[in-house]
């Protein structure tokens, strides 16, 4: 070697080591900063080996997770809680950011937690310490409920197992919402339809009767209807039997009896059905005969009825003034009109569909899911014109005869938004109906298969409705 | 009603319609049918109707060269589009 080059030599020989040293002490410093700081996710902690270089450091060490939540008073340095875990044999495995001093401690010796914290507690730079505690889902989720009526597994609609080709909670969370009510029989529903069967076993107890201190229907042209359970428009008489059907069939989503181990559950076990016919025994009615059935209900909620809701599971493509005037008398006497969005499979945006498509403050237009919740191949939308869905096929209820049937159609779907804005009115009574309206369109599971479909996007959740 | 009284009457009220014979009438088809709503499709002025899938029957019936639709189930019989309206028989 030339003398006069050894010194450049060591001198590069001397960079080099140290380059090299300072780049180890930085990836020592990266990897210790990392095991400090990183907070895995539960997945990612599953997925890993045990002895994985990224693993957390309490599965390094094969034991269980960090056990201890302590926080340090205000002022103690990091390089004393570093001091005060390693005395312990412990270590932090993470800092909470958002709470200044607050660290969650991994014991290496695999201590009880309780202990772990006991030993915390004692020191005076501690300001508390507790165990970690696994928190469960059912903390946050009421306990579901299920009744014992003998065909509820059949109701999808209330609770999807995902028999029949259907899909698993496909369905309004009604076991949920029934931790919470199962309705009231202060609150009265009307059915505007076919009519009620109202001595059908499962509905009979749930029919609304006209109490003593409220007069009879009176109605300077139509005379005086000794109104017992409702009003038949067709014949202009106090008898609301159903002769179809269809009535029954709506009235028992909303309100079967349910717990009384007869058929099925309604959305509400307890309610009052006002059954009320425009519609003959074919199933169809005139404007006429449905608007002297609304004008019916907005006189009983004056005398002091309690009916909030009106059931409209009916429509046509025509359009009739006077019907969405008198639907808008009902909203200032505080009744809610939910109405079928219709069945034509079309845009009810483009293709109106009445009353659902009345742009009223008090109307809720309503369409139909299939147990998939995919939105029924027969069932309207409008994303500007149709609010929200609910399941409204194969859906089973009540029939003539003591009967239960299932049926398609969003006059399905109608009832079940009916009956749940029910179960809110028994949970807040005093809810008025703009509130109501905005609160059942709060409430609902947002669905791929609604988007651009329905304005909420979504289906209907009773659970969400009564929280 | 059943299937054969509503072709029947079908036929007679489209003989009454168009002023002719209902020999003059040949039934296209009968086919089972289900309705989008509880009047099959073909609400009538100033009808409003339960929207609930309904079953019934299509029956189509040629006079001349044109076609008919009728719509029936056990309690009506309806004619649908028949120029540009529905009508309940």
């Amino acid at each position: 070697m030339n003398r006069n080059n050894f010194l450049p030599h060591v001198a590069l020989a001397l960079i080099l080591i140290l380059v090299a040293a300072f780049a180890g002490q930085l990836r020592k410093w990266q990897s210790q900063w990392k095991s400090r700081m990183r907070i895995i996710p539960a997945e990612e902690k599953r997925r890993e080996p045990v002895n994985s270089i990224e693993s957390a450091p309490y599965e390094r060490h094969g034991l269980s997770a960090p056990e201890v939540l302590v926080k340090f008073k205000q002022g103690v340095s990091e390089d004393r809680v570093q001091q005060i875990t390693q005395d312990l044999h412990d270590q932090v495995d993470d800092e909470i950011e958002a709470v200044p001093g607050l660290d969650v401690i991994d014991d290496l010796d695999d201590e009880a937690a309780e202990q772990v914290a006991n030993e915390y507690r004692k020191l005076p730079e501690v300001e508390y310490a507790e165990a970690v505690f696994e928190i469960e889902a059912d903390d946050f989720l009421p306990s579901p409920v299920t009744p014992s009526d003998p065909q509820f597994s059949a109701q999808w609609a209330l609770f999807n197992d995902g028999s029949r080709g259907g899909t698993k909670g496909a369905d309004i969370s009604a076991t949920y919402a029934w931790s919470v009510t199962t309705g009231s029989d202060k609150v009265v529903v009307a059915v505007l339809d076919s009519g009620v069967d109202y001595t059908h076993s499962d509905l009979a107890s749930n029919i609304w009767i006209r109490p003593n201190n409220i007069a009879p229907y009176e109605d300077r042209e139509l005379g005086t209807i000794q109104d017992f359970h409702g009003y038949n428009a067709v014949e202009n008489s106090a008898d609301p039997m159903d002769d179809n059907g269809h009535g029954t069939h709506c009235a028992g989503i909303i309100g079967a009896e349910g717990g009384n181990d007869i058929g099925i559950a309604g959305v509400n076990w307890k309610v009052q059905i006002m059954p009320l016919k425009f519609m003959n025994a074919g199933g169809y009615g005139t404007t006429k005969a449905a608007i002297e059935a609304i004008n019916y209900v907005i006189d009983r909620k004056k005398a002091g009825v309690n009916v909030r809701v009106i059931s409209a599971s009916w429509g046509s493509t025509q359009k009739s003034r006077a019907l969405e005037d008198v639907i808008r008398k009902a909203g200032e006497a505080g009744i809610l009109f939910v109405a079928a969005s219709g069945n034509a499979s079309t845009n009810n945006d483009r293709t109106p569909h009445y009353p659902s498509s009345y742009n009223l403050p008090n109307v809720i237009s309503v369409a139909a899911l299939d147990r998939n919740d995919q939105l029924a191949t027969f069932s309207n939308y409008g994303v500007k014109s149709v609010a929200i869905a609910a399941p409204g096929v194969d859906i089973l209820s009540t029939w003539l005869g003591d009967e239960y049937e299932e049926k398609s159609g969003t006059s399905m779907a109608t009832p079940v938004i009916s009956g749940v804005a029910a179960l809110i009115i028994a949970h807040e009574p005093n809810i008025s109906v703009d509130q109501l309206r905005a609160k059942l369109l709060a409430s609902v599971d947002p669905l791929e298969s609604l988007k651009g479909k329905v304005v909420t996007g979504g289906r209907i959740n009773a659970a969400k409705a009564v929280k | 009603m059943t299937k054969e009284e509503a072709t029947e009457k079908a036929r007679k009220d489209l003989a009454k319609r168009l002023g002719i014979h209902d020999t003059q009438i040949t039934d296209q088809s009968v086919t089972e049918s289900d309705f989008p709503d509880m009047a099959l499709g073909a609400a009538a002025s100033g009808e409003m109707s339960g929207q609930m899938i309904s079953k019934g029957w299509k029956i189509q019936l040629k006079a001349g060269n044109q076609n008919y639709e009728y719509r029936a189930d056990k309690n009506q019989l309806r004619l649908y589009n028949f120029k540009g309206k529905n009508h309940k028989i």
